[in-house]
């Protein structure tokens, strides 16, 4: 028979564990959003952080600000999807296309978007204030299973955001615009001879990814509040997530966003929270050294 | 650009520099500013370096900047070291951070380089915020508080006395500037471009890509080190919030303005930005919307910069239009 304090000690082992995948699962979906980017276009987007606040903001506003009451978090999610796909479309077309032209033009996006990056946060900050905004779960209550406490929102957000990979995964391969995402990927010159827009496949990938991050952002804000100036930390973390997978591996990331979101959730509770970032970067130095492409990447 | 031009650009530039404290030498507000503009056309310069003519995608100009102001600090605080020893300390062990961060990043390529360095940025305030960096005297989240200023020969150079203390940052920049100078323009620089070009024909050549890319983050981060250092005795006050973005991102504005790559126009860029966020102090929270709507504006509209306008110029003049 094991002690009283095992028993705790495996059930608070337990709570680690189920926060780990829900947050991991989170970052899955960003992560496979951010590897899709740069596996497609080539252009790397330091915004993507903040466009995780942007769903925070968005159904933050849907449901507070216009006290927006009916059908609870699926109406937030069919108004504000096609709201993040437009505002990533608008902005590959207005800011990314433009600089494709030009040399070492990767390097001028991450400029770019880091500038649009401030933007964002400070506008965030402008508009709704340095207060972070807290969402209401997405569906309230517990499980319990014997002794063993489940909140139905984490298992909400583990659903979903699978759910999510899961959609993105089927419309990869089994849809016309998905096959012609892969072709640009793996051709780009190819795609464009045999008749592929790739001007468009570019913008509506990039489009993809913001919604992506955006609807992790509406789940995981439940969990942590939405913080204006949280952009830069999230983008490093689902970079982190994606370099450590393996750059346009989708499936390296999967595996890499589960085990980052378990290690965070382990050093948070051994050691506190601020460790996380610290030990995330630790993780992955540590990676890069040993493979420079990543776990799963492919290399040069 | 010639070593000629370039010489005759940052000495018209330093020029003006030192010529205003003889008009607005007693107005301490913007003599305030004009050490800033001095500060940061060195760090700006230095990124430069590592960007534009190196061709490494490195975020990390902030943190080391933060790194030498709080190396120094703490040398001064804890251990009473004279603050010019203590400035040179903190550059040799800038560099040494400057190698150990340069040494996984050789094998990388560009975003992952802009991700290791990125993440030296954001993974130095949990550290110096948190109990490791109070360990080692980093005064947690209130920072260093006491920071004593430089003195030499008896003479003490503090917010006191602006117009001397004015006098030697400007020594100080100019002298980090003229080094980066003669770097870029001797065989270093040449050795440099022609990796950023193409790496494997210089290493064809016989250029040891390995050692001349550890060599610019060394010389890059000493410098930006040393003048960290310094901006922490001239202020006498450091704080991890240096490291939040908006600083970033007007660094990254003053090497946009000034083109990326054309070596002193960051000086120029720097000296145009400092001055220019002042004048927008007005706009309050908006300065920082701004400063991110015009970080777009400019890669999309000036790809070269203010340097990229009088070369365009001075190429008409030379080929006719």
């Amino acid at each position: 028979m094991l002690s009283e304090d095992t028993i705790l000690l495996l059930y608070e082992i337990t709570d680690v564990i189920i926060a780990g995948l829900s947050t991991g699962s989170v970052y899955a979906l960003m992560a496979v959003g951010m590897t899709l980017v740069y596996g497609v276009t080539k252009a790397f987007n330091f915004a993507y952080g903040d466009f995780f606040n942007m769903g925070g903001y968005f159904a933050w506003i849907l449901i507070f600000g216009l006290g927006f009451q009916f059908g609870g978090y699926l109406t937030v999610l069919v108004v504000v999807m096609p709201l993040m796909f437009a505002v990533g479309y608008a902005l590959e077309k207005l800011m990314i296309a433009p600089l494709r032209k030009r040399e070492d033009w990767e390097n001028k996006v991450m400029m770019l978007t880091l500038g649009l990056a401030l933007f964002l946060t400070s506008l965030y900050t402008v508009v709704f204030g340095v207060r972070m905004k807290s969402l209401p779960p997405i569906w309230e209550g517990t499980l319990e299973v014997g002794q063993l406490v489940f909140a139905y929102q984490d298992i909400m957000i583990f659903v979903l955001s699978l759910g999510g990979i899961g959609l993105f995964g089927w419309m990869l391969n089994n849809t016309r615009i998905g096959m012609a995402v892969q072709a640009v990927a793996q051709n780009p010159v190819g795609a464009k001879i045999v008749g592929i827009p790739k001007e468009r496949i570019f913008a509506s990938t990039f489009a993809i990814s913001t919604v992506m991050v955006g609807f992790g952002g509406i789940l995981l804000s439940q969990k942590w509040f939405i913080n204006p100036m949280s952009g830069g930390t999230i983008m490093v973390k689902a970079w982190v997530v994606t370099a450590f997978g393996g750059m346009g591996s989708i499936r390296g990331g999967l595996y890499a966003a589960f085990i980052i979101g378990m290690l965070e959730a382990l050093v948070g509770w051994m050691f506190g929270l601020s460790y996380g970032i610290i030990a995330l970067f630790v993780l992955l130095l540590a990676t890069l050294v040993f493979r420079p492409q990543g776990l799963m990447g492919k290399g040069e | 650009m010639r070593i000629k031009h370039m010489a005759i650009i940052i000495g018209a530039a330093y020029g003006i520099m030192a010529i205003l404290p003889l008009f607005v030498g007693n107005t301490k507000f913007i003599m305030n500013i004009l050490i800033m503009c001095l500060i940061w056309a060195v760090v700006a310069s230095c990124w430069d370096v590592m960007m534009g003519f190196a061709g490494i995608f490195s975020f990390g100009q902030v943190a080391f900047f933060v790194m030498g102001a709080y190396c120094s600090g703490i040398l001064a605080i804890e251990y009473h070291v004279t603050p010019v020893l203590a400035i040179l300390i903190a550059g040799l062990f800038t560099a040494g951070m400057g190698i150990l961060v340069g040494l996984p990043c050789l094998k990388l390529a560009g975003p992952y380089i802009a991700l290791v360095t990125f993440g030296v940025h954001m993974a130095l305030q949990p550290t110096l915020r948190g109990e490791i960096g109070i360990a080692l005297g980093s005064g947690g989240s209130v920072g260093l508080l006491t920071i004593p200023p430089i003195s030499m020969f008896g003479y003490t150079f503090s917010s006191a006395h602006m117009v001397p203390t004015f006098y030697l940052t400007l020594l100080v920049s100019l002298g980090c500037i003229l080094i980066i100078m003669f770097a870029i323009k001797s065989w270093w620089g040449t050795a440099f471009l022609a990796l950023k070009d193409s790496q494997d024909f210089a290493m064809s050549l016989g250029i040891s890509a390995f050692k001349y890319k550890l060599m610019v983050f060394a010389l890059t981060s000493f410098l930006t080190g040393i003048i960290g250092a310094y901006y922490g005795h001239f202020y006498g006050v450091v704080s991890f919030r240096l490291l939040d973005l908006d600083l970033f991102s007007i660094l990254m504005v003053m090497m946009l303005v000034g083109g990326l790559g054309h070596f002193p126009g960051s000086v120029i860029g720097a000296f145009l930005v400092v001055a220019g966020s002042e004048l927008m102090a007005p706009l309050g929270a908006y300065r920082a919307v701004t400063m991110g709507a015009l970080v777009v504006v400019l890669v999309l509209a000036l790809p070269n910069g203010i340097m990229g306008l009088f070369l365009k110029q001075s190429a008409k003049k030379i080929y006719g239009s």
